[in-house]
Parts: C-alpha cells; sequence; structure tokens
C-alpha cells in the first residue's frame, strides 16, 4: 500500500457536484476515435478550480490523449476525430467558433521533454508575449523576472538571462518551459508527464512548484508515478483502456479505492 | 588465412581501400591542375640554343623551354630524319617557345637533344611582353625617345619609360571605358527616347531640338575626351626599345606595346617569387587579350560569381517556399507524392536540356514579351530578348531548385515535433511557428541546399553557352551607368573561358597553361564560394543545435 500525505483539501466529496464557479473545465461525454479506432470512451468529469487534478493508469490508457484534448493539441492529428464536449466559461472549446490560438493562450502546456527554442532564456520566457504584439521593453522584464521566480528558476538564471537556453541542465530547462508557459498567465496549466524525464532531485524540485502554482493556476497534470500522484494532486483520475473508471479525491482514491480495477492498478497488480 | 578473412579485417581494408583511392584521386586532381596551372606563372629561364638543321646550318635559337617529351628514333627515322642509334632508343625533344611571332613562322618549334650544340643562359636576354604578337625575346640593346637614343644606365631607363607607358595606357584605358563609354550610353539612351516618341508618336518639332542639343553637348565632350585620347596615344609612341633578336637584327618596338620587360636569367628564387604573385595577380585582375590566349581572366571570375551569387538570391527563396507548401501544408496524399518524386527527378534532367528550355521560355518567351511592352524603342534589336545575365542565372536556378527542395524538406521534418507542439502551446498559430521557431532551426540545411546548388551552378557551361555566355564581353554586368546593374548584358563565365581556350583558341600551345591555370582559378572559385558557405551553415548550426537532442 501507498501512504498517503494528505494535500489539505477537504474530506470526500462529489466531485460530480461542483458548481460552475468551482470549476474550470469540464467534460461532457467525450469520444475520441483515431481514424477508426476508439481511444477514449464517454469520459465526463468536472475539474476544480486552483486544485491539481491528476490523471493516472497504465501506459496507452488515453490519459495524455485526454489531457492532449483539453487545449486542443490533438487537431495537430490529422486523423483524430472528436465527439462530445470540453467546456470552459460555459462555452464548448470544440466549438467552431472558437479560435484555438487564443483558447491555448488561456489553457496553457508542459510537456514530457523540456522543449525550450533554440533562443536565448529571455527570449523563451517572453514568446509567448511577443506573440501577442507585447514590445514595451518594461513589461518584458517584468514578465521575465515574475515569470521565473513563479518557476523557482530565477536565482539561478537571472545574471544569463542573454544565455542560450540549451545550456540549462535538464530540471531547468523544464522549469524553464514552465516559466515560459505561465508567463501568458494561462488559467489552466496541463503538465503532461513533466518530470519523466528528469532525474530525482529535479523531480522535487518541480513537484514543490506544482503545489505553489496552484495558488493561481488550475493545474492538470498526467503522470506515471502513483507516488507523484499522490504527493501532488488534489484529486486523481484513474484510466485504463481508454475508460474513466474512478474519479475521486486523491486521498479517497489510494486509500478506499471503489472500483476492483483501481485497487488491482495502485497495488501494482499491473500497469 | 580462412580465420582472418573471418575476422573482418578484409572487409576493413577494401573500404579504407576505396576511400584511399577516392583521396587520391581528387588530390591527384587538384595537384594536377594547381602545378601545372601555377608553374605557367613561374618566370622561365630563357636558354640561346646553338642548333644544327638538316643542312648541317648552326642556327641560333632563343627561347623558353615549354614542354618536353621522349621520342623513339624508329619514330623520328619514319619522319625523314637522319639519326644514329639503336631502334630502341629513345631522344629527348624540346618544345621551345620562340616567341618574334612576326618574324619567324611558328612561335613554338620542336629542337631535338641531338641537334643542339651548345646551349647558353645569357643573363641580358629579356622577355618582352607585348599587347600585340605575344612575347620577343631577345637581348635589349637601347632605349629611344622620338629616335633618339637615351644615354644613361639602360635598365633604368627602360623600366622608366616602361613605367610611363604604363601609366598613360591606364589613363587611356580609363578615359575609353568610364568617360566615352558612359557618353555612348547615353547617347544610345538618348536615340532610344527618341525613337520611343516616335512610336507612340508625341515626337514633335520641340522634342526633336531637345534631342539634338543633348546630343550636340555629348558630341562635343566627346571631342574633349577624343582629343585627349589621341594626345595620350602620341605620347605613348614617343618611347621605343631596339631589342636584337635570335637571328642577331636589330627590332625596334614602339613602348605602346610593351607592357613589360623581364630578365628571368638574372633572377634569384625570390625575385622570381615575388614575379610569381605579380603575375597572378595580373592574371585574376587584368582583362583577356588576343583571343583570350593572353592577359588575365578578371571579366570571367566577375561574370561567374556575380550569376551564382543572383542565381542563389532567386533559388533560395523560391526553393524554401515551395519546400514549406510541400512539407507544411500539402495534404499527405498521393498527388504529393508524385510532386515530391517529380521534384527530385528534375535534378536528373541533364543540364543542357534546362539550357534548351531557358533559351526557348526565358529568353524568346519572357525576353520577347518584356521587349515588346517595356523596350518598343530598341526593336528590332532586343534587350532582354537575347540571351544574357538574367536568363542564365533563371536557367540556372531551376537547375538548382531541386537541390534547394528537397535540403529544405529534409531540414523540416528534422525539426522535432515537441518544438513545434511548444510554440502552439502558447497560443502561436502556424504560420507563427514557422516563421519564428521552425524557419530559423531550418536554416542550417537550407544554407546545406544552397551549398550544393551554388557548387552545382558555379560549375556548369553547357546551359550558359545558350542562354548568355560569350567569349569576350565588351563590358561588365556591373558599371558606373544608371540603373548600374545590367542584367541584360551578356558575361563571360571560367567555365566557358575554359573551353573557349582549349578548343577555340587560335594558337593552342600558348593557352594550354592558361587552361589548366583557369581551371585551378574555377575550382578555387568554387571552394571559396563553398567555404564561405559551409561557415555561415556551421555558424547556424551552433545557434540552433538542438537537434541534437
Amino acid at each position: 500500500m501507498i501512504t498517503v500525505t494528505p494535500t489539505g483539501s477537504a474530506a470526500t466529496r462529489d466531485l460530480s457536484a461542483l458548481t460552475d464557479a468551482e470549476t474550470a473545465l469540464e467534460i461532457k461525454n467525450l469520444d475520441l476515435y483515431y481514424g477508426s479506432k476508439q481511444a477514449l470512451y464517454d469520459v465526463s468529469m468536472k475539474i476544480p478550480k486552483n486544485q491539481v487534478t491528476a490523471f493516472i493508469g497504465p501506459s496507452g490508457c488515453g490519459k495524455s490523449t485526454l489531457l492532449r484534448c483539453l487545449n486542443r493539441m490533438n487537431d495537430l492529428v490529422d486523423i483524430c476525430r472528436i465527439e462530445g464536449q470540453i467546456l470552459l466559461h460555459g462555452q464548448n472549446i470544440y466549438d467552431r467558433k472558437v479560435d484555438v490560438a487564443s483558447l491555448r493562450r488561456g489553457i496553457g502546456m508542459v510537456f514530457q521533454r523540456p522543449n525550450p527554442f533554440p533562443k536565448s532564456i529571455y527570449e523563451n520566457v517572453v514568446y509567448g508575449l511577443r506573440l501577442q504584439g507585447i514590445k514595451d521593453r518594461r513589461l518584458l522584464d517584468e514578465a521575465v523576472e515574475r515569470s521565473l521566480r513563479g518557476a523557482a528558476l530565477w536565482d539561478e538564471v537571472k545574471d544569463r538571462l542573454n544565455d542560450n537556453a540549451f545550456g540549462l541542465s535538464g530540471g531547468q530547462q523544464q522549469r524553464l518551459v514552465i516559466a515560459r508557459a505561465i508567463a501568458i498567465e494561462p488559467e489552466v496549466l496541463l503538465l503532461d508527464e513533466p518530470t519523466s524525464a528528469l532525474d530525482p532531485i529535479s523531480t522535487l524540485t518541480i513537484e514543490e512548484l506544482i503545489n505553489d502554482l496552484k495558488k493561481q493556476f488550475t493545474v492538470v497534470i498526467v503522470t506515471h508515478n502513483m507516488q507523484q500522484a499522490a504527493r501532488v494532486s488534489d484529486q486523481t483520475a484513474f484510466m485504463y483502456m481508454g475508460e474513466m473508471i474512478e474519479y475521486s479525491d486523491t486521498n479517497t482514491l489510494f486509500t478506499t479505492p471503489e472500483k476492483k480495477k483501481t485497487e488491482d492498478y495502485i497495488t501494482g497488480r499491473y500497469g | 588465412m580462412k580465420t582472418w578473412f573471418k575476422s573482418g579485417s578484409p572487409w576493413i581494408w577494401m573500404t579504407a581501400g576505396t576511400v584511399s583511392i577516392s583521396l587520391v584521386a581528387v588530390l591527384g586532381l587538384l595537384l594536377l591542375i594547381a602545378w601545372r596551372g601555377l608553374i605557367y606563372f613561374w618566370p622561365a629561364t630563357i636558354y640561346e640554343f646553338d642548333v644544327r638543321d638538316q643542312f648541317g646550318n648552326i642556327n641560333t635559337v632563343v627561347g623558353e623551354i615549354h614542354d618536353r617529351e621522349q621520342v623513339s628514333v624508329v619514330q623520328l627515322r619514319e619522319s625523314g630524319r637522319e639519326i644514329e642509334g639503336e631502334p630502341t632508343d629513345m631522344v629527348t625533344r624540346y618544345l621551345v617557345k620562340t616567341g618574334n611571332r612576326e618574324f619567324v613562322e611558328l612561335d613554338f618549334r620542336w629542337i631535338l637533344e641531338t641537334d643542339i650544340i651548345e646551349r647558353r643562359t645569357p643573363e641580358n636576354l629579356a622577355k618582352v611582353e607585348r599587347q600585340k604578337n605575344g612575347n620577343f625575346y631577345g637581348e635589349v640593346v637601347e632605349v629611344l625617345d622620338s629616335g633618339q637614343p637615351i644615354a644613361g644606365d639602360l635598365m633604368e631607363v627602360l623600366f622608366e619609360r616602361i613605367d610611363r607607358v604604363a601609366d598613360l595606357n591606364s589613363q587611356m584605358a580609363a578615359i575609353q571605358h568610364s568617360d566615352i563609354g558612359s557618353i555612348n550610353y547615353k547617347l544610345e539612351k538618348i536615340r532610344l527616347r527618341e525613337r520611343g516618341d516616335e512610336i507612340r508618336d508625341r515626337l514633335t518639332q520641340e522634342r526633336i531640338d531637345g534631342y539634338n542639343a543633348e546630343r550636340e553637348a555629348l558630341r562635343n565632350e566627346y571631342l574633349g575626351y577624343e582629343k585627349k585620347l589621341f594626345a595620350l596615344r602620341d605620347e605613348t609612341t614617343r618611347d621605343a626599345v631596339v631589342v636584337k633578336d635570335m637571328r642577331g637584327e636589330l627590332v625596334t618596338i614602339s613602348m605602346k606595346y610593351v607592357l613589360d620587360v623581364t630578365f628571368p636569367n638574372r633572377m634569384g628564387v625570390f625575385s622570381k617569387a615575388a614575379h610569381w604573385f605579380v603575375e597572378v595577380g595580373k592574371f585574376i585582375s587584368n582583362e583577356p587579350r588576343e583571343a583570350n590566349t593572353e592577359g588575365g581572366v578578371f571579366p570571367a571570375i566577375f561574370g561567374t560569381v556575380f550569376m551564382v551569387m543572383l542565381m542563389a538570391v532567386v533559388v533560395t527563396p523560391f526553393g524554401v517556399v515551395a519546400a514549406i507548401y510541400l512539407h507544411e501544408y500539402a495534404g499527405k496524399n498521393a498527388l504529393t507524392k508524385i510532386i515530391r518524386t517529380a521534384v527530385i527527378n528534375l535534378a536528373g534532367v541533364p543540364s543542357i536540356v534546362y539550357g534548351v528550355f531557358g533559351l526557348g521560355f526565358f529568353v524568346y518567351v519572357m525576353g520577347g514579351s518584356i521587349d515588346q511592352l517595356f523596350y518598343p524603342e530598341a526593336l528590332p534589336s532586343p534587350t532582354f530578348g537575347t540571351p544574357g545575365m538574367m536568363w542564365s542565372a533563371l536557367t540556372l536556378a531551376i537547375l538548382t531548385l531541386p537541390v534547394v527542395i528537397v535540403s529544405t524538406e529534409e531540414g523540416l521534418s528534422r525539426i522535432p515535433s515537441t518544438v513545434r507542439q511548444g510554440s502552439l502551446a502558447l497560443g502561436a498559430t502556424k504560420a507563427e511557428t514557422l516563421w519564428r521557431i521552425v524557419l530559423p532551426m531550418a536554416s542550417p540545411a537550407i544554407m546545406t541546399g544552397l551549398i550544393l546548388a551554388v557548387a552545382r551552378a558555379a560549375g556548369e557551361v553547357a546551359p550558359l553557352m545558350l542562354v548568355g555566355v560569350v567569349k569576350m564581353a565588351p563590358t561588365l554586368p556591373v558599371d558606373g551607368n544608371f540603373p548600374f546593374i545590367h542584367l541584360d548584358r551578356k558575361f563571360m563565365h571560367l567555365g566557358f573561358h575554359i573551353y573557349d581556350v582549349g578548343f577555340q583558341s587560335p594558337n593552342v600551345e600558348a593557352a594550354r597553361p592558361l587552361v589548366y591555370a583557369t581551371s585551378f582559378l574555377l575550382v578555387t572559385v568554387i571552394v571559396g564560394l563553398n567555404i564561405t558557405a559551409i561557415g555561415i551553415r556551421n555558424h547556424l548550426r551552433e545557434k540552433f543545435r538542438s537537434l541534437e537532442h
């Protein structure tokens, strides 16, 4: 069994009963197909605001796919087809009228491997702001300091902001990428296995960072690592074979899972 | 043996062997061209031979040894020479460059080793380089000023007078090329304007008078220059140098034609080396003389480099944009595949075919239309409807387009999708991602394409013969007359120059070293262009080295 550190959230709640004001994103009956193969089956869930929600499950269960639905990164896959709704402020993000670029400004994303741009640290952080046409040097400088502090990287790089971002270590690069994402102040931050390519110490730094981030942002994290989910998240969704098996408070899910499959997974019987 | 075979060593030996053979081939080629081309500029010793002819008379022959070869006695007897020795004996035969073209039938002759009675290298033998009739070999006797011998140190006087004439000649060239050239250009422009008015039916008497007045002014200006020019020309004919040639006769050569006088038999290694550098410099910076067999190749270097750069300017954006469409926007279906295959196969089309296309489409169709639309006043003589710099650059751009497209596509496909997604996830559109992230990261690959394109284009000759290269272009495509860059002009090209000098020359022996020298120069130019491009590419690679992930 896994020991769970309490995350401070209230006792068991019914997550499907969240009010609109408490909900950041609502997924309704989402089906996803890659060509003729279905990858997600009728997923419905509410992701609460300013909390950390984790998706766990064995490889290929669809957790990353689900995460990528939230900012429409799946649009890049030609053969991908989606049915159902994802509501942000009550509006379906798959609506025709939605501008994908501005949607992604509101829902930032950090990937599995650090992917800094081949530019200086400074230019990496202000990339999103420059896209929005901000040229004022003072605004940019402020955003750089704020974002790098937010990503717990400021003290390490403040003297070499004009160095190439590739000179940073893997963990620093990943925090730079987080800084880059929070520089444009999104509402939701999606983290797709953000520590899977990092060493344990960098992982720890990032996990601490995630705890700080939820004060400002709604965080959704996909992770392979159940201990990590237990450490950082407020609620956890367990997925298996494209289905959402169980979704509840992290405490509840890890201590008293309702479903047999969940229990088998968290006790290490497969996965 | 069997174990040796099994160990894999033969395989390593074989592969290493192929590499060595390639290496030897490349180095051998370069060394041969470089050696043959560069010794041409090394001041050769001038020999004075006493040679016995068929009838037993003894003649003096003065000249440089240009080449030597071994001939069998049998071969000589068959050609009617009486010669002693066993049939298996070999005799050395020298090819001597005797110059003095106006007095002897051929300025090269073969001399048999066995015919030479004595060989001397007198210090006062001189090589006189002339503007006409090639070199003159002999002994400088005196320098004349208006027909009167000048007293004083012969060498001092000689070089002083040579410098004087060189100075006058360069003044004359300046007047002819810039001043008179510009007047001719302006006169032609006035004629075209007048003709244009005539075509458009607005040629009033007033305008005719205006044109005539302009013409009159230019003509007066011209007369001024002409007077100056004639004065200078008279100045140059004042001095002359008297040389005793190998027949023992005194020949007076007007200083006007004398470019330089050297005494190679007096030079040490260091002064020869210094002279070598001067000669190489002249070869690179001067214009050709005497049907390209003498002088330098500057217009050809300029034409080659300018044309290649123009081609690069055209082909790079075009190829990159085409590759972006094929890789980023076109649907991944059969049609795209067919187009891509077709583009790759275009690279295999023989270059002369591109030349024919360039002539048929660019020169006749496009050039013809441009002439009718924009230059009707010049017709029937064509402006762009004739082979020229622009059409050559465009033809080569089409020829090298596949190379740029293929390597750009390769570069685009090597950019990690995570980086693209990182940009998209920050709210960038696809176009923004392309401009800000993808293209900068693909720039080393684009440069690779450009390097390959330049390497191919600089070496092409066949298509250019159809679309713009000539043996001798009177003017460079860039000069001081508005609009300064004249893309309609024909130009000279190093590759064609090699062909011309090697095959079309009236004086094959004299031209042969030039073939090597020009080839070496062409290789140097291409290598220079490539090294520049490779330098830029490596700089870009260093900047965007994320691809190593």
